[in-house]
């Protein structure tokens, strides 16, 4: 079966990105396709209150202590059609301290779940388990608000990602130490990726190749949610141009969506929004913005950037 | 292929092709302002101030060059001069048999050598005046 993993994330909390893989589940479903929605915001779940769920089948928290033996039986169904959810937990508490092989075991049992879609909700911030979930996905949506903070925790948030895919791939190559101290320059700010990739090619051209393509293989997509004028769009076009430029990653903008002030008042009604308001302008972007993702050869033809996790 | 601000052409400044024409140029100029003007958000955080100063600066420079035909040509020009040149490597020396290309290396090795030592006999050239019609 041809499998597809999305996720969706970036850095800050409220920019709406439990509703936009909510929306992208429900519109999917619709198209009959058989969809997984997984809440991996382990600190904070939402998206069963998004689509409205309540149900006392067995939840994420449930797979992580072993009282159901697959992330399959943690699936509940849900009203529509092909769309089934793996709730987060909210019964047993620091789940989201998950050590590394709890997160490898998740990982696998996402890839095995018997569905065609699988849709990622990461939580926010940039842990390690967050950007390993985002860097399993193909591709991974980062979601944003015309708010300079929005912007600020998304450039750290792409920046976290391309140090982890560095990180990982010099573990895999065992690359020697003065790439590390390289690779350290640019954490602490002091040297621009540029100039890492510079100074690295430099001494060393066949690692530099080698971790360059890894980062190329990074590709998100961008999407601008709750504009509220055309600028708003054009401001998610040059986020995704300045990150093309500055941090070397294929970063595409998937669109935007239009602000919406049914969005809260679905919320409210635990009805979601994307079916109570079929013909806003807002449901109008999520439908193209799925369908994009779905059904376009850019995006089913791209291959995913091989992430090995280090066993230690 | 990783390339410094500095680096970058006109064409690549405005994330244009060679082929634009004046109001695909005019919209890119205008997407461009709008990104690196004083105060936009979509450098927040990830771009010094000095480095928004300076491409700002490149991308006026590129929209003057590109809006006037008489210069754009010259800097296409330019452009070309600036090419790397990669010489033929003539890939299909043996399967094109008779082409020879002037600029492929000789080949090395036994038969090469033999066939240059043993050149084929050329075909007989008729040396006769032409009939009188």
């Amino acid at each position: 079966m041809d499998k597809r993993i999305w996720a969706v994330g970036g850095g800050k909390g409220g920019t709406g990105k439990s509703f936009v893989a909510a929306s992208l589940g429900l519109h999917l479903a619709s198209l009959d396709r058989d969809i997984v929605l997984v809440d991996l915001d382990l600190g904070a779940p939402n998206l069963h209150t998004l689509l409205g769920v309540k149900s006392s089948h067995p939840d994420l928290g449930d797979f992580l202590t072993g009282r159901v033996a697959s992330l399959e039986e943690a699936a509940s169904p849900t009203p529509w059609g092909g769309l089934r959810i793996v709730r987060g937990t909210e019964n047993i508490l620091f789940v989201a301290n998950m050590n590394h092989y709890r997160k490898l075991r998740l990982l696998r049992q996402i890839r095995q779940l018997r569905a065609r879609n699988v849709i990622l909700d990461l939580g926010t911030g940039s842990a390690y388990n967050t950007l390993d979930f985002f860097l399993s996905a193909n591709p991974g949506v980062v979601v944003i608000t015309p708010e300079p903070t929005a912007i600020e925790n998304a450039y750290l948030f792409l920046k976290s990602c391309i140090m982890r895919v560095l990180k990982l791939y010099m573990d895999h190559y065992k690359i020697p130490d003065l790439h590390r101290k390289m690779l350290d320059q640019i954490e602490k700010n002091s040297q621009s990726l540029y100039a890492f990739f510079r100074s690295l090619i430099d001494s060393d051209r066949s690692y530099g190749t080698i971790l360059y393509r890894a980062l190329r293989g990074f590709r998100p997509c961008l999407v601008m949610n709750r504009c509220r004028d055309e600028r708003d769009v054009l401001l998610g076009r040059s986020v995704a141009d300045v990150a093309r430029r500055y941090l070397l990653i294929d970063m595409k903008y998937l669109g935007s969506v239009p602000n919406d002030d049914q969005v809260q008042a679905s919320l409210r009604g635990l009805r979601p929004f994307v079916l109570e308001h079929r013909d806003s302008a807002a449901a109008r972007a999520i439908r193209q913005m799925s369908e994009e993702l779905a059904y376009s050869i850019e995006f089913t033809q791209r291959t995913p950037a091989e992430i090995r996790l280090p066993d230690t | 292929m990783i390339k410094r601000v500095e680096d970058w052409n006109y064409y690549e400044l405005l994330n244009l092709e060679r082929t634009a024409s004046q109001d695909e140029i005019w919209e890119s100029y205008q997407g461009a302002l709008a990104t690196y003007q004083p105060g936009s958000l979509a450098v927040y955080s990830l771009v010094t101030e000095e480095e928004r100063a300076l491409i700002l600066k490149r991308i006026q420079e590129a929209f003057q060059t590109l809006r006037d035909p008489k210069t754009r040509k010259d800097y296409d020009l330019a452009l070309l001069k600036r090419a790397p040149y990669y010489a033929p490597k003539a890939a299909f020396r043996k399967s094109i048999g008779k082409m020879e290309i002037d600029e492929a290396p000789p080949k090395k090795g036994r038969w090469s050598w033999l066939k240059r030592v043993f050149p084929r006999r050329k075909a007989a050239v008729d040396l006769r005046p032409p009939e009188d019609q």
